[in-house]
């Protein structure tokens, strides 16, 4: 008993005295995830972070925090302080939320500790949709005006970015898009025959498409994917998709900007050795997903890249609701 | 008239909610005021909500809330409009039956507890709640009521912040770095 | 013959055994706490058992899930504080009984319904697993807005007292489910233009709210009498009385698979339709219901444990979650290798039959725990209630916080609490309140979405209805019911019984 108070004791002098990087860290840190229990970024980020932890040789607790398309959760991180004790385990969307209206702040308030992996978009179709790729369903609705029933998660979501790529390249589609909250209802719904087309990620398509449960049309990327060899990819179709693929949704770790460097270069670390791990790897490839785990200058760059291309791609689909200018955001 | 059970009109089962048939108890005229008032709040503000990325016709994100809003203004006002014809329950008063001195201390104590939950952190906050509730509940001597308080908050406080691992707001207890130091005399005993 | 091993495979290995009790055991403790939700429970497992294999991981699940879903009813006799959403129609008439002493009895009766509800999910889940999700699918948007239209309409069956209020009150819970942003448009909805709003109103706080705080007020005014003496001498119930509720827990327990089984709709929503078939279809209780009618318990725990084995079914055959904890499940699985998807059932159809298994282990354990240790769960009622109110009132303020930890959520739900006491003193109903939360997402996303579908007409919408044939047959129910609430209906009965069907509708 006396050593526990004498410890605790000195455990309080030493964290009031010296919050020095030497010991960090020096109590658990909270990882914030921005969506709910079971969806992608959270089964990737519940995979990765056990591994850093090893090498960290501290403890990560995992909260889900959901609400806002994940504002809150960014928001919350903000608010903490910037000691490398509180991170956020985000998707793709904050960097929209300026120009959709969602929100003040983005990515630019935060350092990337680790960009792990990048989705690939893939068009599916019900398996008994009158057409069986890219092509025909183009052609399907050129004959069938506002027949077409589109899946969409919503203005930002990879839907609304694909059907917006589809719309610059190709000319205005006139098909109904039905909004669901999610890509996992949405392709519920395209198997119930709700809906006709889904633009879904990979990963979350590939399980119904080996059963025959939907049809794959094209693989937004400039190549074939390994995990699906025999599904064309759109720039087979219309060369002109190549300005803005690839494109994808990715996941990544990050902490509040004015964490201490060596705090960011520990954690950094310790993420780029977890998503090295095996069975992370494995996990990814079975999911679709391509690794990155890049950190620094690299990662920034790639977010500014993702950022600029996106926003302007939906800016000029109309789909914005301020234009990014206004955030100095530069037309790629 | 319908019997009243007296069991029940104090609303201790929702399944019976409390209240007379055909009587009015006292404050229920102005609860049911405030809330024709908030439901006209809420069905104006339900017109206001617009649809920034589409159309505004009947798969707005206005429709639903537009429709449910004016349903509860609807009702509401049946209920007040009820209510002003009643008589009012003899023998009641707002002071005894509805908010007795222990209900407003307690509620008041509940709102000083979200208060103070943030800047001074859960478990300072939650052993003051507990030792004045307890004791004044209770009446029972001093020693009694802060073992009790203690005791209780140290099982929740291991159910959740250690098992559960729900972080609640520290304050000014350094209930993170203590774990750590626990932790490390067990991995340092291993 | 393989299918028979990888079924046997919890049965035959002690430590996949004790797995699945312990989870179990530790579930109805998570239930039974109002702050605690298996969902939690679950989540913070994927972390815990992220090293182990993977059928110990998912035995330890299984057993909290099916604790947990049966926990929550504990509670919500003894204390009138449903533990789970699911458990809240369970309050109806089992906190009465307990009222009368008659704790013991009800917890009895509902573990054994609970039992019985369990393994019939269980056996659809093994034996028609891809019929019903077949059929499952078949749900259009406009057959869910039409399935919560009909759960709005169980507003009348759980107002007992007057029923505008009891209108006013579900009105109130669909706008309340409104809050926030609109996550299909975006759309700001009663935020107010504050920032904290946008996140929406917890469910889960305004249940604790409601139903803890609130109910944790009212027992203020009875600080100082003292707690009822609880009968536990005769807990397991007879086989008679067994037997007299059996056809209608094979209804129930219908009900509950398939609400269970749809994407989108639970155990919380098929308690409370269990409850409102058991009102409609019993025709003379030995108590009326919201006083301890037997039949009140019955319906909801058959219900919610048959959706167990529900909410498997879509996620075994087609990777779909059939709710929050199988969608976290789909996760664990994803981690521990495995590709939960249509494929499952064909790649690894052991894992299905594994996973059958436990449950079935669970479901027993449950009926164990269940009938047992109950001393120690009346000991907590029967404890002084200085102390049982402000630990209700703590906990509650603990659980508010665990759901999404945020603090809007506790000021929320002391929001509730507060407004909620005032409710139940001038005689309005809660239960509407949190049905209207539960179906609000569900009524108004189908809603746009079916209507979307048709290019905004109803001339198309209503073509479509008329043409399914399941939107059809949901249509005549809601028609049907609607009406049956309304005087024209016990007016046209009396004339046709000649005064027979007299106080059948109260």
């Amino acid at each position: 008993m006396k050593r526990f108070v004498f410890g605790a004791v000195s455990a309080l002098v030493l964290g009031v005295s010296a919050a020095a990087a030497a010991d960090y860290p020096a109590k658990e840190i909270q990882g914030i995830i921005q969506w709910g229990a079971g969806g992608s970024t959270d089964t990737v980020m519940r995979s990765v972070t056990p591994h850093a932890e090893a090498v960290l040789g501290g403890t990560v607790v995992m909260q889900n925090m959901t609400g806002g398309v994940g504002a809150i959760a960014l928001n919350h991180v903000a608010g903490q302080d910037a000691d490398g004790y509180t991170l956020l385990m985000g998707a793709e969307n904050p960097l929209l939320y300026k120009v959709m209206g969602l929100g003040d702040k983005d990515y630019s308030d935060f350092i990337p500790i680790s960009i792990l992996a990048r989705g690939t978009p893939i068009l599916v179709a019900n398996p008994d949709a009158p057409f069986n790729d890219y092509a025909g369903m183009m052609a399907y609705i050129k004959e069938h005006p506002g027949e077409l029933r589109v899946g969409a998660t919503g203005p930002g979501g990879l839907p609304s970015v694909v059907t917006a790529m589809i719309n610059t390249v190709e000319g205005k589609m006139n098909v109904i898009s039905v909004p669901y909250d999610g890509d996992g209802p949405a392709l519920t719904a395209l198997q119930g025959g709700a809906i006709d087309v889904m633009p879904a990620v990979l990963g979350a398509a590939i399980e119904g498409i080996r059963a025959g449960k939907m049809k794959p049309l094209a693989i937004f990327d400039v190549a074939a994917n390994p995990k699906l060899p025999d599904v064309p990819p759109v720039t087979d179709f219309n060369a002109a998709y190549s300005t803005y693929l690839p494109w994808g949704p990715f996941f990544g770790v990050f902490v509040k900007k004015g964490t201490p460097d060596d705090v960011v270069a520990k954690l950094a670390a310790a993420y780029a050795k977890g998503a090295e791990n095996a069975e992370f790897k494995e996990l990814m490839d079975n999911r679709g997903f391509n690794m990155l785990a890049i950190s620094g200058a690299e990662a920034e760059a790639f977010l500014a890249k993702w950022q600029q291309g996106t926003t302007w791609l939906l800016q000029d689909a109309g789909l914005t609701k301020t234009s990014p200018e206004a955030f100095g955001i530069a037309r790629p | 008239m319908t019997k009243i059970e007296t069991d029940h009109h104090d609303g201790t089962s929702d399944a019976t909610p409390g209240g007379y048939e055909g009587q009015r108890r006292p404050g229920e005229l102005v609860f049911g005021a405030l809330l024709t008032l908030a439901s006209l709040v809420l069905l104006w503000d339900a017109w206001g909500i617009e649809n920034t990325f589409g159309p505004n016709g009947l798969s707005s994100p206005r429709a639903i809330p537009l429709a449910t809003t004016l349903v509860m203004v609807i009702a509401a006002a049946v209920i007040l409009l009820k209510d002003m014809r009643l008589p009012r329950v003899t023998g009641e008063t707002v002071m005894k039956d509805i908010l007795p001195t222990t209900v407003i201390i307690v509620a008041v104590l509940l709102v000083a507890f979200g208060v103070l939950l943030k800047p001074l952190g859960f478990l300072p906050t939650s052993a003051l709640f507990l030792i004045a509730t307890i004791k004044l509940l209770g009446d029972r001597g001093w020693g009694w009521t802060i073992g009790v308080a203690l005791a209780c908050l140290v099982l929740i406080w291991i159910v959740f912040r250690i098992v559960f691992t729900v972080l609640m707001p520290a304050g000014i207890v350094p209930e993170a770095e203590l774990i750590q130091v626990v932790r490390n005399l067990f991995e340092g005993a291993k | 013959m393989d299918a028979v091993l990888a079924f046997l495979t919890v049965f035959t290995h002690p430590e996949l055994l004790l797995l699945v009790g312990l989870g179990t055991f530790a579930g109805v403790y998570v239930g039974a706490i109002p702050g605690l939700s298996v969902t939690m429970a679950v989540s913070i497992l994927i972390s815990f058992t992220f090293s182990w294999d993977v059928h110990p991981a998912i035995a330890l699940m299984i057993g909290i899930y099916m604790g947990g879903v049966y926990g929550g009813s504990r509670t919500a006799i003894l204390l009138n504080i449903p533990g789970a959403p699911s458990a809240i129609a369970t309050a109806l008439d089992g906190y009465p009984m307990a009222k009368r002493g008659e704790a013991g009895t009800a917890i009895g009766v509902t573990t054994v319904m609970s039992f019985i509800g369990g393994f019939i999910g269980i056996g659809v889940l093994a034996v028609a697993a891809p019929f019903v999700s077949d059929f499952a699918l078949k749900f259009q948007p406009r057959d869910y807005m039409l399935l919560a239209v009909l759960g709005i309409l169980l507003v009348g069956s759980l107002s007992t007292g007057s029923l505008v209020k009891g209108i006013f009150a579900g009105a109130l819970g669909i706008a309340i489910g409104a809050v926030g942003r609109d996550p299909l448009t975006f759309s700001e909805r009663f935020t107010f233009d504050l920032p904290l709003m946008q996140g929406g109103i917890s469910f889960i706080a305004v249940m604790i709210g409601m139903f803890g705080v609130s109910e944790a007020l009212m027992q203020l005014h009875h600080v100082n009498k003292d707690a009822v003496r609880q009968q536990i001498s005769r807990i397991v119930p007879s086989l008679s009385t067994v037997k007299k509720h059996l056809p209608l827990s094979v209804q129930t327990s219908a009900i509950g698979v398939l609400i269970g089984a749809l994407p989108g709709t639970g155990g919380d929503i098929a308690a409370l339709m269990a409850y409102d078939h058991a009102k409609r279809v019993t025709k003379n209780p030995e108590r009326p219901f919201g006083d301890g009618a037997m039949e009140g318990l019955v319906a909801p725990e058959t219900a919610n444990n048959a959706a167990v084995g529900g909410a498997f079914i879509p996620m075994m055959t087609l990777g779909i979650p059939g709710d929050a904890v199988t969608a976290i499940m789909i996760g664990a699985l994803f981690i521990h290798g495995l590709n939960p998807g249509p494929m499952l059932m064909i790649d690894q159809p052991d894992m299905f039959w594994f996973i059958v298994g436990a449950l079935v282990m669970a479901n027993f354990f449950m009926l164990l725990f269940g009938l047992t240790g109950i001393k120690l769960f009346t000991k907590i009622v029967e404890m002084p209630r200085s102390v049982l109110i402000p630990l209700i009132m703590l906990l509650s303020i603990v659980g508010a916080y665990a759901v999404n930890n945020s603090l809007t959520d506790v000021y929320w739900m002391l929001g509730f609490g507060f407004f909620g006491y005032f409710m139940r003193h001038y005689g309005y109903p809660l239960g509407p309140v949190i049905l209207g939360v539960i179906l609000s997402r569900l009524l108004d996303d189908n809603w746009r979405r079916a209507i979307i579908s048709e290019r905004e007409d109803l001339g198309r919408f209503f073509h479509g209805v008329f043409t399914s044939p399941l939107s059809t047959v949901l249509f005549i129910a809601v028609i049907l019911i609607f009406v049956s609430q309304t005087p024209i209906w016990a007016k046209a009965k009396a004339k046709l019984l000649g005064g027979s069907g007299q106080g059948v509708e109260q």
